[in-house]
């Protein structure tokens, strides 16, 4: 249960929400509103399929990121 | 799968609701710096003191040398002024995760441009010139973005939501709340049919002419609601792809700057009162900063052009209520409902999104709390002072202090959405895309103007008297 709650957009390797690439990627977004805004939430770019989405979302093409990764190994190993 | 999307929504939303939450966004800084600079306004005021000092703004002048003078004359208190601003939208900055060392340089260049533009606005024939402050500096900005270029390292500096919120938040110190309960009722229901009728030309001229339903949403509360802000909102809640979120943005932003320019030529040449303009512009602009270019542009006629009538702030208040309350605070409804319409009804898009009524408040615009909250305050202060002793008294020393802040946050943000609109950068549009927003750009236009001349303009007179 845990594991499927950390599977969203936002725990995602391909998910970017950072607001200064937003505004980068979308550019017009910072001239009269901005990536740092309230309205935003979290919502970010997803890179496998190129749409602008909520940071809640699931999907089957989820992959957490390298130091997650790494750091699962690492307790896997611990314990 | 839903259990999934259910139980991830749920962690989002809890994140979303922590403390921390009122350090992370800029609505919620412009309310802290806001806020902040009216408490001690009214502090200093309630210990028959003021902030007059450091609330220094240029005065009407004819000749250079008057600049040179005046310039002479409070040189510290525009060093101490900029100290504020930079310490305030600095520390804001810096908690947003732009680094400090990278805000202030390129401030610094804001404010001497935005003071030279405030400096100008007040010569005594700049309004025969046209040199509107607005205008010169989103004129200015767009010149120099679009032909010489701006430095990157200009970019941290040029924030423009985040100086026209505090703006915002500002003004409302010189809104008495009677005045937002009494004029809020009639805002949001000339919004709301305007609103209405400009999505649902935008969205069904968008799907007739064969655009995807999520792009046609976006559009169309780009266009109806509130411009930029709304398209990204919208965008992300039915997971609009990023290229037509760009085309979206790209649509509202030039729409948006040609009305800056289009919306006070028209009102000017029909002599507008200044009530009635701002809630024509309120209806028909798109996005916040650029209708208060347009606002305070046409305020700035009053007095100074034969034939318009009404308080030069009225065009602004009555701005702001069209559509910071009759527009903007519902933004979260607007992403919630058409979520929920493109969860059960729309083509699958192979992301799976979840829609919560908690969206409502996650997207809600708090800088409108701001607002609400400088306004109550101010009234509350106000409240043991007849009329005449508040024009005498609480105008002077508390007011009018707090509007030469905001005019400074305002102007910072007019010259920054010249400097960040870069035109070439934009994403290209198409024709269908360009062909469905223009027609809903239409009817908002001619249906605002209607209601704001002909249905509710003797209510927005009043407001301007």
């Amino acid at each position: 249960m845990n594991q499927a709650a950390s599977r969203s957009c936002l725990k995602c390797k391909y998910f970017n929400h950072a607001p200064a690439d937003l505004e980068a990627a979308l550019p017009g977004l910072s001239s009269l509103s901005s990536a740092y805004a309230a309205v935003r939430c979290d919502d970010g770019i997803c890179a496998v399929h190129q749409r602008y989405v909520t940071a809640s979302s699931v999907c089957p093409a989820f992959a957490y990121p390298v130091s997650r990764i790494r750091s699962m190994k690492l307790s896997h190993c611990a314990s | 799968m839903a259990e999934i999307a259910q139980t991830a929504h749920s962690r989002v939303i809890a994140r979303r609701s922590s403390w921390g939450d009122l350090f992370r966004n800029e609505d919620w800084w412009a309310i802290w710096i806001g806020l902040g600079l009216i408490a001690v306004a009214v502090a200093l005021f309630a210990a028959d003191g003021n902030i007059k000092w450091i609330a220094v703004a240029p005065q009407k002048w004819s000749h250079l040398s008057d600049v040179t003078q005046q310039l002479k004359q409070h040189a510290l208190q525009y060093a101490a002024l900029f100290v504020l601003w930079s310490v305030s939208f600095g520390i804001g900055a810096a908690a947003l995760g732009i680094k400090i060392s990278r805000f202030l340089p390129a401030f610094l260049l804001v404010y001497l441009a935005a003071g030279s533009i405030y400096f100008l606005g007040l010569w005594d024939q700049a309004a025969h010139y046209n040199l509107e402050p607005p205008l010169v500096a989103l004129g200015l900005g767009l010149l120099v973005s679009n032909t010489l270029g701006v430095p990157r390292w200009l970019d941290p500096g040029l924030r423009v939501e985040f100086y026209i919120k505090t703006g915002i938040v500002l003004l409302g110190a010189s809104l008495p709340l009677t005045l937002i309960a009494w004029a809020g009722p009639v805002a949001i229901v000339q919004a709301a049919i305007v609103s209405l009728a400009t999505f649902g030309v935008i969205y069904f001229a968008a799907v007739r002419l064969g655009l995807d339903r999520r792009l046609a949403a976006t559009l169309g509360t780009g266009g109806a609601v509130c411009g930029v802000s709304g398209a990204i909102a919208v965008g992300g809640a039915v997971g609009a792809k990023k290229e037509e979120v760009s085309v979206a943005i790209s649509l509202v932003v030039v729409w948006a700057i040609v009305m800056i320019f289009v919306l006070p030529l028209i009102a000017r040449a029909l002599n507008l009162s200044t009530g009635i303009a701002g809630a024509w512009i309120g209806t028909s602009e798109f996005a916040d900063a650029a209708g208060l270019a347009a606002a305070q542009t046409y305020g700035g006629y009053a007095g100074n052009v034969p034939g318009i009538a009404g308080n030069p702030d009225a065009a602004v208040s009555a701005f702001t209520l069209m559509k910071v309350i009759g527009r903007d605070m519902w933004i979260g409804v607007w992403a919630f409902v058409l979520s929920l319409i493109a969860t059960a009804r729309w083509e699958r898009t192979g992301i799976q999104s979840k829609s919560r009524a908690a969206e409502i408040w996650n997207r809600f615009p708090k800088f409108v709390l701001g607002f609400i909250v400088a306004s109550a305050v101010v009234t509350l202060v106000a409240r043991g002072f007849d009329y005449a002793a508040y024009k005498k008294e609480v105008v002077p020393a508390l007011v009018a202090p707090l509007q030469a802040f905001r005019t400074w946050a305002f102007t910072f943000a007019f010259l920054s959405i010249g400097l960040t609109t870069r035109i070439r950068e934009f994403a290209s549009i198409g024709a269908r895309p360009l062909v469905a927003f223009s027609i809903g750009v239409l009817v908002n236009v001619v249906l605002g103007f209607v209601l704001s001349t002909q249905v509710f303009n003797e209510f927005w007179n009043r407001l301007g008297q």
